[in-house]
């Protein structure tokens, strides 16, 4: 419907070519989990966490909306109910740009291995969700370093839903995608919304290397598996535990 | 008034897409409600009832901006059109937070660049929309060129800023008020008794001198705005005459942009005292 005027030029194809040949000017790794709500990309996480955690590898754990500087703007925004797709969008974009400006970058570039609950591709899936453009949105993102591993944690709409539904006494507004007017039953309303959401992330599986894990799996099953794949991915071993001056002479 | 006018056509003397569009725009009789975007119009905005009239008026501290707002608006009202303002960080949603970032010197360049985007975003869909289709005047001191121009010296890309910004409202008028760097500190010193630390470019290390530091950020910014200038076809004007002189240039222009015969003015008692 719109005239796209040549005047502004969008570098959209640009992060699609970095995700294909990453170019990673730091000795850090990064690993991230996605999935609609109640995918068990969470509790993955937790588990990879604590194995590497008590292994003593230098890790640093960072979740999706949750910068200091940000967060009040956008709890208030949610729960004033202020946010339109744009605004919403541009709130998560600039929490986002906090952690890896503070956290993410000078954590890869000290060579950290970093965890991130939720990364990029969540705004891909749901601000599209939404309505805002996927060209606007991955120029928007275009500074985030690529994964080394992207999980993509699959569970089908219902289990995931059935999930969430049973655990929480109330959904959220935002949550809910109430703001886009699609059904007045929460329930049903939050169950279209992450449909949509789960489509646009079956899209991205290959132009953005999704490593596919299936959500019905165990827990402790997919958790083996998934420990597997990073072993088998990254290098451990720069990581681990640096010696101590005089243990590494001995 | 030696005035640097270099545009008369008011858009695109460079813009390529820009002038094309305008002319088709206007071949239709009506302007087509998606040409007022610069790119793909907001989602869930309806563009068929957009009226009104977005004037811009951009152009460093200190160069007077905000007293020809006030003089503008006088003088509109005064003609029987309504006018809303907006500017920057007088968002309801992160206007004070804003604030209180600036106050703070944990904030990163691409956090300060997308808070500021949300701030505008959330003025542009509340405020200066709902004005637009009520058919208002819109005066907006300062727009997304400021923004640009100030992530675009900070090392972000001028390409990713447009991206960011073509859901913004192409502006029926942009002013640039332009003044030396050198007098924008004068008029500034004169009015804060100190410069400010984002205005003198304090976190980018250019000077621990404060006039130096000032004058060479500013610079910057003129630099990048001669630039926009180009690409966005802005209305220049030597901010450095007198405050009747800048806005009788700035009256004569809005006057044929809003089909206003007469441009005579002389404010109220009330903002005499701007009238220097």
């Amino acid at each position: 419907m719109a005239t796209v005027i040549p005047e502004i030029p969008t570098s959209s194809e640009a992060p699609l070519e970095k995700a294909v040949a990453p170019k990673r000017p730091y000795p850090g790794a990064l690993i991230v989990v996605e999935g609609i709500d109640g995918s068990g990309k969470s509790t993955q996480l937790y588990l990879l966490k604590r194995w590497l955690e008590i292994g003593g590898y230098r890790i640093h754990f960072t979740e999706w909306n949750s910068s200091p500087l940000v967060k009040s703007a956008t709890r208030r925004g949610k729960q004033r109910r202020l946010l339109t797709p744009v605004t919403f969008s541009l709130l998560h974009a600039a929490d986002f740009a906090d952690r890896c400006e503070r956290q993410i970058m000078p954590l890869l570039h000290g060579g950290y291995l970093v965890l991130a609950d939720r990364y990029i591709y969540t705004a891909f899936a749901r601000d599209a969700a939404r309505g805002c453009s996927p060209k606007w949105l991955r120029n928007l993102y275009s500074f985030a370093p690529i994964p080394d591993i992207t999980f993509y944690f699959r569970a089908p709409l219902d289990v995931a839903v059935n999930r969430i539904v049973a655990g929480r006494p109330k959904l959220k507004y935002y949550e809910a995608g109430m703001d886009l007017g699609i059904s007045l039953d929460r329930a049903e309303s939050f169950r279209i919304f992450q449909e949509r959401i789960l489509n646009n992330y079956d899209q991205m599986v290959e132009t953005d290397r999704f490593v596919l894990m299936d959500g019905t799996v165990r827990v402790n099953k997919l958790q083996k598996l998934m420990r597997g794949i990073v072993e088998e991915r990254i290098k451990l071993d720069q990581f681990a535990p640096k010696k101590k001056r005089h243990e590494a002479k001995q | 008034m030696k005035r640097s006018n270099k545009n008369s056509g008011g858009d695109g003397r460079n813009g390529r897409g820009a002038s094309a569009a305008r002319k088709e725009s206007k071949s239709n009789g009506r302007a087509d409600a998606s040409s007022r975007f610069y790119g793909l119009p907001l989602p869930g905005v309806k563009l068929e009832d957009l009226g009104g009239s977005l004037i811009v008026l951009e152009g460093s501290d200190g160069s007077g901006r905000s007293t020809q707002i006030s003089l503008l608006t006088e003088w509109l009202e005064s003609q029987g059109f309504a006018v809303q303002t907006m500017g920057l960080r007088r968002s309801f949603l992160v206007g004070e937070n804003i604030d209180a970032l600036l106050e703070e010197n944990a904030v990163t360049r691409m956090t300060l660049a997308l808070m500021y985007s949300t701030d505008f975003f959330d003025q542009l869909e509340r405020r200066i929309l709902p004005a637009l289709r009520s058919g208002l005047v819109v005066l907006a001191d300062r727009y997304i060129f400021t923004l640009i121009a100030r992530s675009a010296v900070r090392g972000i890309g001028r390409d990713y800023l447009h991206g960011i910004y073509e859901m913004a409202l192409r502006p029926d008028l942009t002013f640039w008020l332009n003044v030396r760097p050198e007098i924008a500190f004068d008029r500034e010193f004169k009015k804060a008794h100190s410069i400010s630390y984002w205005e003198s470019g304090r976190d980018m290390s250019l000077s621990n001198d404060l006039f130096q530091s000032f004058i060479r950020y500013q610079s910057m910014i003129k630099r990048e705005f001669e630039y926009l200038s180009n690409r966005h076809g802005f209305v220049e004007v030597d901010g450095e005459g007198s405050v009747s002189e800048v806005n009788r240039v700035l009256r004569k222009r809005i006057a044929a942009q809003l089909g206003i015969r007469g441009t005579h003015y002389h404010p109220s008692n009330a903002l005499s005292h701007l009238w220097r």
